[in-house]
């Protein structure tokens, strides 16, 4: 099933810079697609028009069969962004059950939900701490439990483990991995300027170069799921990188 | 314990031997130059006087703390309710704000004639006069908080579909509150002066009149010690408001902002 439709998509500025020219991309159900480009490619502006944040000058996209302002209101889609963007007055737990808050269920729901989503990110214990009282990974971990709890069909990540040390970084990765495995169809598009990250997590990867900001090419990696700690040091793995790398220079 | 008594005589000895010290040679440089006491009291004439007219001080350093507190609260309530009514529309702000910032800038003294000749002399026009010095701190310091909520965070508010409402009273008013503790800080202190020279322009304040009043009423008959002695209790009178306010501060901002944070580097 389709998820995501983006036909012809650009986006331009007033000044005349073309952040996004021409984007095509489908997207299925289940998929884990990364975005790979150096800054200014115009990733970031992909997803702010996909999550309806900012309006593409020129193009469709279609997400669910409706638009994004639809998807929207259905709670469809969720955002992680680069810094974990936390409430700094409000406990992680409040921070994770935000968007049910939003919504106004019920309390009892509320906070039943966000105590399965921090058990999601290993993160239960500490329900009642203060986002400064905590380290960097743990508070990516609350920003992305608090994605989860809306129970998203589609999941944006915008270079979420960009700041993050390189062993949090791939406990992450691997702990992303294993939430969208057992999510049961949740479609995940993920943008990093880390070929390594994009070619460890991803069904597909979408190279984007900069000036204007274009979709140059499109990469399978085919390998199965679950794909484990051996990947990372096999020769496939090394061969993939190398492909998106030289994707990069062109 | 030994400790900590050790720790407090450090932080405090040094400034109090300073002051016993100013004191002093005060006190001897007065008693040596034989200066009139209408010129320059001495440290002990003042102490005299107050203790003379404890029971005339006390009354006039409540009345002035009742209007400062008084105007205070009508400033900080005024301030940010006005502040979250400009911040939920561009349109108002654009139009309103521009206003508020020339109201600032009006010298207080010049219009608190024109608040006694409307609200008549007393309580009334100097709670007012308190309020008007006080409002404008609170107004922009509260609306430049508003305005500064982190992007991100606004977006996140977007996305999972916020009213504007939820975002103003969970996200935008929370994420103002060092900025509105900034504004209370300034304006109360404001407040105190604003109570004062209200007294100075509207008189007896209720009872026997406040310490403007005493001040006006002291210098008028140059009893210069009762004129220290008052001036001393409106400082007083300011830092201990200030210290109050400082305290909510902590309290309401320390677990969470840099600014009240303490210690940790230490």
């Amino acid at each position: 099933m389709q998820v995501l439709r983006l036909d012809g998509v650009s986006k331009s500025y007033p000044n005349g810079t073309v952040a996004v020219q021409d984007a095509n991309l489908e997207v299925g159900e289940g998929e884990l697609i990364s975005f790979v480009g150096p800054s200014g490619c115009g990733k970031s502006t992909i997803f702010q028009m996909v999550a309806g944040l900012s309006k593409q000058t020129a193009g469709e996209i279609e997400i669910l069969g409706g638009s994004t302002g639809q998807a929207r209101r259905d709670n469809a889609i969720s955002f992680v962004f680069q810094e974990a963007t936390l409430m700094p007055w409000a406990s992680v737990r409040d921070n994770v059950a935000l968007p049910l808050k939003l919504r106004k269920l019920p309390p009892k729901q509320q906070e039943e939900e966000a105590e399965r989503v921090l058990e999601l990110v290993g993160l239960k214990d500490h329900a009642k701490s203060l986002p400064r009282q905590l380290s960097g990974g743990m508070r990516m971990r609350v920003s992305i439990a608090r994605s989860l709890i809306a129970k998203p069909r589609i999941l944006l990540m915008d270079e979420p483990f960009g700041a993050l040390d390189e062993i949090t970084r791939q406990t992450l990765q691997e702990e992303l991995l294993s939430i969208w495995q057992r999510s049961k169809g949740m479609t995940v598009l993920f943008v990093t300027h880390n070929a390594f990250e994009a070619v460890y997590l991803s069904n597909r990867i979408l190279v984007m170069t900069p000036r204007p900001g274009r979709i140059s090419r499109e990469i399978e990696v085919d390998v199965p799921y679950p794909r484990g700690e051996q990947f990372r040091s096999s020769a496939e793995f090394s061969r993939f990188v190398g492909l998106v790398n030289e994707s990069l220079k062109h | 314990m030994n400790h900590s008594l050790r720790r407090l005589l450090y932080r405090v000895g040094p400034p109090l031997a300073a002051f016993v010290l100013f004191v002093g040679i005060w006190e001897a440089a007065v008693r040596i130059a034989e200066l009139p006491t209408y010129l320059l009291p001495k440290p002990s004439d003042i102490v005299k006087s107050a203790a003379d007219n404890w029971s005339r001080l006390l009354g006039s350093v409540s009345t002035t703390l009742v209007e400062t507190i008084l105007g205070f609260l009508f400033s900080v309530v005024g301030g940010v309710l006005g502040a979250i009514l400009l911040a939920s529309s561009k349109i108002i702000e654009r139009s309103i704000y521009p206003y508020a910032i020339v109201l600032q800038t009006i010298p207080i003294v010049a219009v608190a004639p024109i608040i006694v000749i409307w609200f008549g002399a007393g309580v009334r026009s100097i709670v007012i006069v308190a309020f008007l010095i006080g409002f404008c701190p609170m107004l922009s310091n509260t609306l430049i908080g508003l305005n500064s909520t982190d992007k991100n965070l606004k977006n996140l508010f977007i996305l999972y579909n916020a009213t504007k409402w939820q975002t103003m009273w969970r996200l935008r008013i929370p994420a103002a509150l060092p900025y509105i503790v900034g504004g209370l800080k300034i304006s109360c202190s404001l407040c105190v002066i604003g109570a004062i020279v209200g007294e100075y322009v509207a008189g007896v304040g209720g009872g026997q009149g406040g310490l403007g009043y005493a001040i006006t009423y002291a210098a008028m008959r140059i009893q210069t010690p009762y004129l220290f002695a008052c001036g001393l209790a409106a400082s007083v009178l300011g830092i201990a408001f200030y210290q109050i306010v400082n305290f909510l501060s902590r309290k309401w901002l320390g677990s969470w902002h840099e600014s009240e944070m303490r210690g940790e580097n230490e």
